[in-house]
């Protein structure tokens, strides 16, 4: 078919302009560099490669800085350094769950809806993103934890109940305006299921906004992360630096800041260079922008 | 006569926005929430004693009947007394909204205005280092966390390690002076975390707005850079701006001070919620959940209003 | 127009370039002219040849970044408006020049009333309290043909037609008494009937004011209806430039005889399109070395295709940029 090939052009174009664009943006590329280390230190404390000792007590409270505990010892003798290693893990767990469903859900919602719109499809899928979106978060979390008698994803959950909306959105609105392209309009009129014009000629091409929506979706889950785990209302087994936040208020009080710095440097860093890596990939995919 | 009519016609139509929130509320906080049973009456129960609790707390009737049964409540504005405290809810939300309004408004204000002052400021360099420096700033603040924020901000202005200037935690309002010195650091911490958000927000759209061919046409009748910005461009860009403080307004009513309210212990209309949630009290939480959606309708209904206000090409209807 | 009068206007040498991702465009490439006072000057040539990039520049309207005037003069009244204080050049825009845009329907603020927008230009350049510049603003919006102006003036611009708001456009412009209009395409967006009038408007109003008028436009047959002098752009370049009469009888440009055979002689449907000559016009980023035209001109020799001819002036008012310019009328 001669449309889809134009389309896929279309595509192909953007993508390699993209990479070209990202290649020379330094901001974007010091960010995945960031990342991708990040990344990596998550894979490790997953494969049991270093972190391993996270939960144990491997010397006296409120150790200083040392070659031993590179960032000191918590109030019970834990190595602060090894458990900001090992949150590290769990953020990317709560970052990537969340971003792929929320996305996928959001994509596949918001496909349909604007492939239909005006129809009753399309109202009862806006309907349940209004409702949605006005169900205060931090309440509508604790509900679902509640709801689901203290489930450990019961914060995934909720989340992705919450962020799949401004992705259904965004792509609603693209795929209406992709509906009415010729080659979507020619693969119509020869009869091409309807199902199959949603998954090959329309959502492959908002595959731009979901990447950057993507981006955007884990930064809002790990910042979450960490004020539920502080509420205790998030990660239940393991630990995160919500959770090292959390503990840290009784040692702060006591003017103790190793375990609330290292957890709040590794926050900032990761959150930081997420954000301008998603900057870049948004600069990079704008078809618009010059 | 046209307007009343109109705000008719768009609370009807709110009404499936309502029902939606209020019913899946209702199933995840009280459906399927906290059993207080057992809370209640303790472990040795005997079988008599837990229907006659199950019946007064409306457990053995069937989902839709206790859902209409919310409703009827709803309408009547009739909720009964807390089950934590026995108080009326209306007495509840009555002495702790006050506060979490005085605690939050001030940061929201000067949040969004500060914000919308600086998003002038970078658009109108656009591109120069006063752009790049404030659109920094602005990533900066959108990376850290609240949570962060609100620790940071009290060690250094609160304790002993810092500046010590206010106090640590708790609330008074009983004079001016004690109502800002409990009020500043929850203020510092909301306007520091949501300038970043914020300010990239309205810098985008007054950028936008920039492009526009009219803005050229008034540059071309001599109109000076400063009056631009504030008279010509600024009104345009008010949809986006009311709709995005309009639609938090709501959001910052209900849970927007849970995370202040609860560390710097404040007994606020979040912290209220989160402990009904929490222990179950049905009569608190069925309040608190009718009162968002009805602010989200009225919220709707409001910016439809304001639309009409500041842009002559919107109709209602 | 006569000889012996200075210019209102002098260009010189103007140069006008827009960094793109692709590279520097150069947009104008060396244009020089002048306008006469109370002259009309037709500006034609095909889309993208730089006519608004030309009329904004003397504005100090390029929007920057990305573009740029980086070499060049434009002498208005014996200032120069290139190295012009933007404080003072704010002074000129819109009371001493005016320019009309093409497109009536975007180009007035949508949420302001037609009053507002227009006394606000004279109550800042004319010094008028905002009462009299009401009055003011009525009389010119009566003077541009607009019906119950006093009605008409608290309305906002989405209640006007089309043609209406290029009429209110038209009176802002012109209600400060500007000694040069800068009219981009004025009536392109418009359909024929309101285009003549609108035309037929600027022409009463341009007798009355003593203004000049640079006209921007697609349509050759406007040219020749309205204007005294014509200028062709192509590609940057002026490449040709005479009186109204010499243009249309005794073209020596090849592009322009190219524009004027193929109007259609019949004049019958509205013009919005410059007509087709073969072949394409080359993008900023892959100029031919030499003349720009050579790749689509008939008369091309080895000379064209090695070094850029110079625009130079055959009689006092007639000047054409070619090696072998036209010398018999053909049509
Ligand atoms: N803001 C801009 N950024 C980059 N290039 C620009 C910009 N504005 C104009 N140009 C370039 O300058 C050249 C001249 O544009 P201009 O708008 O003057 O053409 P024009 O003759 O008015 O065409 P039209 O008849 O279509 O209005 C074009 O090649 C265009 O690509
Ligand atoms: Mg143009």
């Amino acid at each position: 078919m001669s449309g889809q090939s134009t389309a896929a052009i279309r595509r192909e174009g953007l993508w390699s302009k993209a990479v070209y664009k990202f290649s020379r943006d330094r901001a974007g590329l010091v960010s995945l560099a960031i990342v991708s280390i990040y990344t990596i230190v998550a894979l490790g404390a997953w494969g049991g490669l270093w972190a391993t000792e996270w939960a144990d007590v491997t010397g006296g409270k409120w150790m200083p800085v040392s070659s031993e505990h590179w960032f000191g010892t918590n109030i019970i003798g834990q190595d602060i350094f090894q458990r900001a290693l090992f949150s590290t893990r769990t953020t990317f767990e709560v970052g990537f769950v969340v971003a792929l469903l929320a996305t996928a859900v959001g994509a596949l919602l918001g496909a349909v809806a604007g492939f239909f719109s005006g129809s009753w499809i399309d109202e009862i899928a806006l309907w349940m993103m209004g409702v949605l979106d006005s169900i205060p978060f931090y309440l509508f979390v604790a509900a679902i934890a509640f709801a689901l008698q203290d489930n450990p994803y019961a914060m995934h959950v909720a989340m992705i109940a919450t962020f799949w909306t401004t992705v259904a959105r965004l792509v609603r609105g693209e795929v209406i305006k992709l509906k009415s392209l010729e080659y979507v309009e020619a693969a119509h009129a020869i009869g091409v299921p309807e199902i199959v014009i949603i998954f090959r000629h329309i959502l492959p091409n908002t595959f731009h906004i979901l990447l950057v929506q993507g981006t955007i979706t884990f930064v809002a889950a790990i910042k979450s992360e960490v004020i539920l785990s502080f509420l205790g209302l998030g990660v239940k087994e393991g630990m995160s630096w919500g959770l090292m936040i959390s503990e840290s208020t009784m040692e702060v009080m006591a003017g103790f800041f190793n375990n609330f710095l290292a957890a709040s440097a590794f926050l900032f860093v990761l959150v930081m260079a997420f954000n301008m890596f998603s900057d870049a990939l948004q600069d990079a995919l704008d078809p618009k922008k010059v | 006569m046209e307007t009343l009519q109109y705000i008719i016609r768009k609370l009807i139509t709110g009404i499936p926005l309502l029902l939606g929130v209020t019913f899946i509320s209702f199933m995840l906080m009280v459906y399927f929430g906290p059993d207080k049973t057992y809370e209640l009456l303790g472990k040795n129960a005997t079988q008599e004693q837990i229907d006659e609790i199950r019946h007064q707390l409306g457990y053995d009737q069937p989902f839709f009947i206790r859902y209409a049964d919310y409703l009827k409540e709803l309408v009547t504005l009739d909720f009964g007394h807390s089950d934590s405290t026995g108080e009326p809810v209306s007495g509840l939300l009555g002495r702790t909204m006050p506060i979490s309004l005085a605690l939050i408004i001030p940061g929201f204000v000067l949040g969004n205005l500060i914000a919308i002052i600086l998003a002038l400021t970078a658009a109108y360099h656009r591109g120069s280092w006063v752009d790049r420096l404030i659109m920094g700033f602005s990533v900066v603040g959108m990376s850290i966390s609240f949570l962060i924020v609100i620790i940071a901000f009290q060690i250094l202005l609160s304790s002993s390690y810092g500046l010590n200037l206010f106090p640590v935690r708790g609330w008074n309002m009983s004079t001016f002076g004690n109502y800002l010195s409990y009020v500043t650091v929850p203020t510092l911490a909301t306007v520091f975390v949501s300038l970043g958000y914020n300010t990239r927000f309205y810098r985008a759209v007054i950028v936008e707005e920039m492009t526009r061919d009219h803005v050229r046409t008034a540059r071309a009748f001599g109109v000076p850079p400063a009056r631009l910005f504030y008279k010509n461009i600024l009104k345009n860009c008010m949809i986006p701006i009311i709709t995005r403080v309009i639609f938090s307004i709501p959001l910052v009513v209900i849970s927007g001070s849970l995370l202040i309210e609860s560390y710097f212990g404040i007994p606020g209309v979040g912290k209220v919620t989160f402990d009904a949630i929490t222990t179950g009290d049905q009569p608190v939480l069925k309040a608190v959940v009718g009162m968002t959606a009805v602010l989200f309708v009225m919220a709707q209904l409001v910016t439809d209003i304001l639309y009409r206000a500041v842009d002559p090409r919107v109709t209602l209807k | 127009m006569s000889s012996d009068q200075q210019p209102l206007l002098r260009v010189r040498d103007l140069v006008v370039e827009f960094n793109t991702e692709a590279g520097v465009a150069r947009a104008i490439d060396g244009v020089s002219f002048d306008i006469y006072p109370n002259e009309t000057v037709g500006l034609v040539g095909e889309s993208g040849c730089g006519k608004t990039v030309t009329g904004l520049s003397i504005l100090g309207l390029i929007p920057s970044p990305p573009g740029k005037i980086v070499q060049g003069s434009i002498e208005f009244m014996g200032r120069d408006l290139v190295s012009l204080p933007e404080e003072e050049l704010r002074n000129i825009r819109g009371s001493e020049i005016s320019m009309i845009f093409q497109e009536p329907m975007t180009a007035l603020n949508p949420v302001f009333t037609i009053e507002n927008q227009m006394t606000d230009v004279l109550t800042r350049h004319q010094g008028l309290t905002r009462r009299q510049a009401g009055k003011a603003a009525i009389e010119m919006l009566d003077k541009v043909g607009i019906p119950i102006p006093e009605q008409r003036i608290k309305e906002y611009p989405h209640q006007l037609s089309g043609g209406m708001r290029q009429r209110v456009m038209i009176a802002m412009a012109l209600s400060c008494g500007p000694k040069l209009l800068v009219a981009d395409e004025p009536t392109t967006a418009l359909d024929v009937t309101t285009q003549a009038q609108v035309l037929e408007q600027i022409s009463l109003l341009q007798d009355e004011f003593h203004m000049a008028v640079i006209l921007v436009t697609h349509d050759l047959g406007v040219v020749a209806e309205t204007c005294d002098r014509g200028i062709v752009m192509y590609c940057g370049n002026i490449i040709e430039s005479a009186d109204i009469n010499s243009l249309f009888n005794h073209p020596r440009h090849p592009y322009t005889e190219g524009l004027l055979n193929s109007i259609p002689r019949l004049r019958e449907k509205k013009v919005d399109q410059l007509p087709i000559i073969p072949g394409r016009v080359p993008d900023l980023f892959h100029l031919p070395e030499g003349c720009r035209y050579g790749d689509r001109c008939n008369r091309v020799t080895d000379q064209c295709r090695q070094t850029a001819p110079l625009l130079q002036s055959v009689t006092e008012h007639t000047a054409v940029s070619c090696f072998h310019p036209v010398t018999q009328t053909s049509g």
